[in-house]
């Protein structure tokens, strides 16, 4: 089992520090899987130690940590945050209430994750309403007196109003900056409301990358809200899902499981119950992981070792260890079975029409993985990607969950795999080098400048259509529709510009910035040139 | 829902972003750039509250979901965050097309005192079109930080100014860009109209802008019009101090033939330019209005199955005021619940309640002041509109409210999800029908 994660604490270790996460990078795949060296890395995970030379993919020689290499740009875009992560988690839970310790405009995306959470309620069939979370709204005067005051009476406010059954409150980087004490007044207004209060340290700058906000938010979960004496309910499976359709429960129902979907959407009781559960998976270990893991070790609950359900070897390979948890190895064989010859002739339908076609993704990093084997299952070619992080390792460093690896081996290599946050402004080179007739994205930013460059975008928002079988179905169906949005595209790129400078748009490397950065100075020098004249 | 006192200044449901949402202003400047020196997740927070889910309104250029940033970690927090920030403002200046380049420090760059304005002068020196704004998220809305944003790039760009001043030019002091979801249909009928009534016009944000040249131009102007009942009125006191030109302040953005009429008259008034042009333009104008009206009357007066009547409009104080007057003066609508979210300085307060007081003869009503969204929903729950169907002009946040009391609500302002804005306008001569196509669409439709 993998090094304990530390429930004692209420504060999470970084991801980059916990799983050596990079946000840069661009090459093979198969050169990141061997430099990620998640065999060794969970070997040490395992409190293992490995002898340094033993140790691959270390980004110089010497250092005590042995790191991925990491390109750095001077310039970036504007991206997530883990304080917004934590809101599109813990601001997306029925009973319970955020309080986001902040000024007003760290709740400025709270119109988006109530847009995504009404969406989320209706596809679980749950009654719609508005998300409730709570700004203390802070001011310039809180920032020299402090705003403790302010953050005891929103506690109060939210019992007051919504009677709900916990409370957490978030650390912007302004409160975080002036040191606002959020764990004291968490235990002090505890015992005066009656109800959970989780103090969450997902101030903006703290992560340089968002997903530690994930991470956060399911930290307090398992600290405060989920059971500590379970009564086992033998028919119950944790997805530590977003807002997507329910389709786990069509998947697992001939295994005789229900689904307990977390943290999105979901009321106290359900995040209770995950220590009653037989077993926790995800679709995404970016986003279930550390959830998986902490129940894992602190709850007894296993976490699924197999690859992420997508494509036929994935999703095979994720009931087969579903069914051995279960005892339903022989049952699932058959269901196995009889699904392949369910889909196959649609996926063979499919797979003509889409004979030539090119695509790319552009997601967050492990979902990517799933993704581009659904769209090679469908025959369509992938030549790149752009993932918005990497993890050379997840927490449970269990045995089968090396999701790039499991991708690389079943389905090929991808010749461009880049690591990139949302950096809109190294579209056009990638767009060069790769030919692709749409992208799949999530994160915004991205879409809108493929669109300029004549490609259509499949915005993934409902992110379980791709799992299980008929997630390739599904997904080549909604594919089918945006090819034909080509046409808009093309319009648009008859006519609008993009907004990068032609000095830019005519490098042929995304990052070489990060390796020549002395050309901006002559291209600035080259532009007051020509101010000038 | 229970009664209850919010004793904290604690929002719920906001219904607008932070000082550093200026960044929007700028990415409204055609060849405009905004640069965050700014934590990961700022520009990505105003964002939703201020162009996407404000009625999906999308951008031109540098200024969309992309916004360059510093994405300030926690080394910058505590080494200090110009080096990165230098490294920022020199590749954006090479990568992104632009003519002017706005500097936006936020919360983190604010606390920890980094001295952003030594960085920028540097590229200013060397003759970079670039400005810095201090706009901590801590400072207020985004109105405010318009108005910050505004009042930097006329004291750091535009620059001192004693030549001539043109007469019949004027600036124009409107809508905030993107906070007003349909601002860029806004600015083509408000410029249509004074174009059309003889005025040369310097438009500072939109579609016929000139962009940063336009800006330029500023001094030049005869006069200033603030078209608000507060907002825009810090920028044209600085340009009357700064370039000694006077300003005209029209508290209402008309709506209907009577207002616009009386609009233009009063700014040609107040010009002192020829009046041929613009009576000749409300007579052409008003022909069409009620060729319209007219037809309108028809559906109006004859539709058997019940119209709206009492309706409440939530929203900023410009809007709010704005189609109020239009619904209860033109319209013979009743207005019972007017409640402004969007904190006007309090200087200002009793002012803009008492448009609400003359709305027409014998229509008056009390506004509300309220900012948190629980107590704006509070207030419409226990609003009695009679026994017609509510109409409540608002936006998403008050979609709950309007479900329980059976009622049409209609997305007018941030955030604004049932709704797509792309080239959409309820003012003016001809914006006036699209609303009321809007209302009575939806009205007839049960939706």
């Amino acid at each position: 089992m993998a090094k304990k994660i530390n429930l004692e604490m209420t504060s999470v270790e970084n991801r980059e520090m916990r799983l050596g996460t990079i946000i840069a990078w661009d090459g093979a795949a198969s050169d990141l899987v061997k430099e990620s060296d998640y065999e060794g890395r969970k070997e040490k995970k395992k409190g293992n130690d490995i002898p340094r030379e033993k140790q691959g993919g270390c980004c110089g020689n010497g250092s005590k940590a042995c790191r991925l290499c990491e390109l750095k740009t001077p310039l970036n875009q504007q991206t997530m945050c883990a304080n917004a992560i934590v809101e599109c988690q813990i601001g997306n839970l029925t009973d319970c209430i955020l309080i986001q310790h902040s000024p007003i405009g760290c709740a400025a995306d709270n119109a988006w994750f109530n847009l995504a959470f009404k969406m989320g309620l209706t596809r679980r069939h749950k009654p719609v309403q508005n998300l409730k979370i709570f700004c203390t709204n802070l001011l310039e005067k809180d920032m020299v007196f402090g705003a403790s005051d302010k953050l005891r009476q929103a506690i109060r406010d939210a019992k007051e109003r919504f009677a709900p059954k916990a409370i957490f409150i978030s650390m912007a980087c302004a409160t975080a900056i002036i040191g606002e004490d959020i764990d004291s007044i968490a235990d002090e207004m505890e015992p005066e409301v009656g109800v959970p209060v989780i103090p969450l340290h997902c101030e903006g700058f703290r992560s340089k990358h968002w997903s530690t906000g994930f991470d956060i938010s399911q930290h307090g979960v398992a600290q405060k809200i989920v059971k500590r004496n379970p009564k086992k309910q033998k028919d119950l499976i944790n997805i530590v899902a977003l807002w997507g359709t329910d389709y786990f429960t069509d998947i697992l129902k001939p295994l005789g499981l229900r689904v307990n979907y977390m943290i999105d959407c979901a009321n106290y009781d359900e995040l209770a119950q995950a220590s009653e559960a037989v077993a926790t998976s995800t679709f995404c270990h970016t986003l279930g992981s550390y959830m998986a893991t902490v129940l894992e070790q602190h709850f007894g609950v296993p976490q699924i070792d197999a690859p992420q359900p997508y494509g036929f070897a994935g999703t095979d390979a994720w009931l087969r260890a579903i069914a051995k948890i279960v005892g339903k190895e022989k049952e699932t064989e058959e269901y196995i079975k009889s699904e392949h010859e369910r889909v196959m002739p649609k996926i063979l339908e499919l797979r003509e029409k889409f004979k030539g076609v090119k695509g790319f993704v552009m997601t967050g990093s492990a979902y990517a993985h799933g993704l581009i084997s659904v769209l090679r299952e469908l025959g369509i070619e992938v030549d790149g990607s752009v993932v918005f992080h990497h993890d050379p390792v997840y927490d449970g460093a269990a045995e089968n969950q090396n999701s790039l690896k499991h991708l690389v081996d079943n389905y090929g290599d991808i010749p461009h795999y880049t690591v990139s946050k949302t950096q809109a402004y190294q579209l056009p080179q990638v767009f060069r080098r790769v030919k692709t007739d749409f992208v799949i994205i999530r994160h915004q930013g991205l879409a809108p400048e493929a669109a300029k460059l004549g490609i259509p975008a499949l915005a993934m928002g409902d992110e379980h259509i791709p799992v299980g079988y008929d997630g390739m179905i599904r997904t080549g169906e909604i594919l089918l529709d945006i090819l034909a949005r080509k046409r808009f595209n093309q319009v648009l790129q008859r006519h609008v510009e993009l907004p990068y400078t032609k000095w830019w748009q005519s490098q042929d490397d995304p990052f070489i910035l990060s390796k020549e950065p002395e050309i901006l100075d002559k291209a600035l020098s080259e532009k007051l040139k020509k101010k000038g004249a | 829902m229970a009664e209850t006192k919010t004793k904290s200044g604690t929002i719920v449901h906001p219904h607008y972003g932070c000082t550093v949402g200026a960044a929007y202003t700028v990415a409204a400047i055609k060849g405009g750039v905004p640069i965050a020196n700014c934590g990961p997740g700022c520009m990505y927070k105003q964002f939703f509250l201020i162009s996407f889910d404000n009625g999906f309104q999308g951008s031109a250029g540098a200024g969309g979901g992309n916004i360059p940033s510093a994405n300030v970690g926690e080394n910058d927090i505590v080494f200090g965050g110009t080096k990165k920030l230098d490294d920022l403002i020199r590749s954006s200046l090479a990568i992104l097309k632009g003519d002017l380049y706005v500097v936006l420090t936020g919360c983190s760059g604010e606390l920890i005192g980094d001295d952003v304005e030594s960085v920028v002068r540097k590229y200013r020196e060397q003759g970079f079109p670039i400005v810095c704004a201090e706009t901590g998220g801590f400072k207020g809305t985004n109105l405010t930080g318009h108005e910050i944003v505004v009042e930097s790039i006329i004291n750091q760009y535009v620059g001192d100014y004693d030549g001539e001043k043109e007469q019949g030019l004027v600036n124009l002091w409107f809508d905030v860009p993107y906070f007003h979801q349909n601002w860029r249909g806004d600015y083509l009928e408000i410029v249509r109209i004074l174009r059309a009534s003889g005025l040369k016009v310097n438009v500072l944000f939109g579609p016929q802008s000139g962009g940063a040249k336009e800006w330029k131009n500023i001094p030049k102007a005869q006069f200033n019009l603030v078209i608000s009942p507060w907002v825009g009125l810090k920028t044209a006191k600085l340009l009357e101090r700064k370039y000694g030109q006077p300003y005209l302040h029209i508290p209402e953005i008309p709506i209907g033939e009577e207002a616009t009429t009386a609009f233009i008259r009063q700014v040609v008034e107040f010009a002192g330019i020829s009046k041929r042009k613009s009576e000749a333009f409300i007579k052409e104008e008003s022909e069409l209005y009620y060729y319209f009206l007219e037809h309108f009357a028809e559906f109006f007066s004859e539709y058997w199955f019940g119209l709206p009547s009492q309706f409440a409009v939530i929203g900023d104080s410009a809007y709010t005021l704005a189609y109020t007057k239009f619904l209860a003066s033109q319209i013979g609508m009743i207005p019972v619940k007017q409640i402004i979210t969007d904190n006007p300085p309090p200087r200002y307060r009793e002012k803009i309640a008492e448009y609400f007081h003359n709305l027409a003869e014998d229509v008056s009503v009390e506004p509300e002041f309220i900012e948190d969204g629980y107590l704006v929903e509070e207030s419409l729950s226990n609003t009695d509109f009679g026994s017609g169907v509510p109409l409540i002009l608002g936006t998403t946040w008050e979609s709950d409210v309007a479900r329980e009391k059976k009622g049409l609500l209609i997305e007018v302002g941030p955030p604004t999800t049932e709704e797509v804005a792309i080239n959409k306008t309820y003012i003016g001569y001809r914006g006036a029908f699209t609303l009321l196509e809007r209302i009575y669409s939806a009205a007839v439709g049960g939706k």
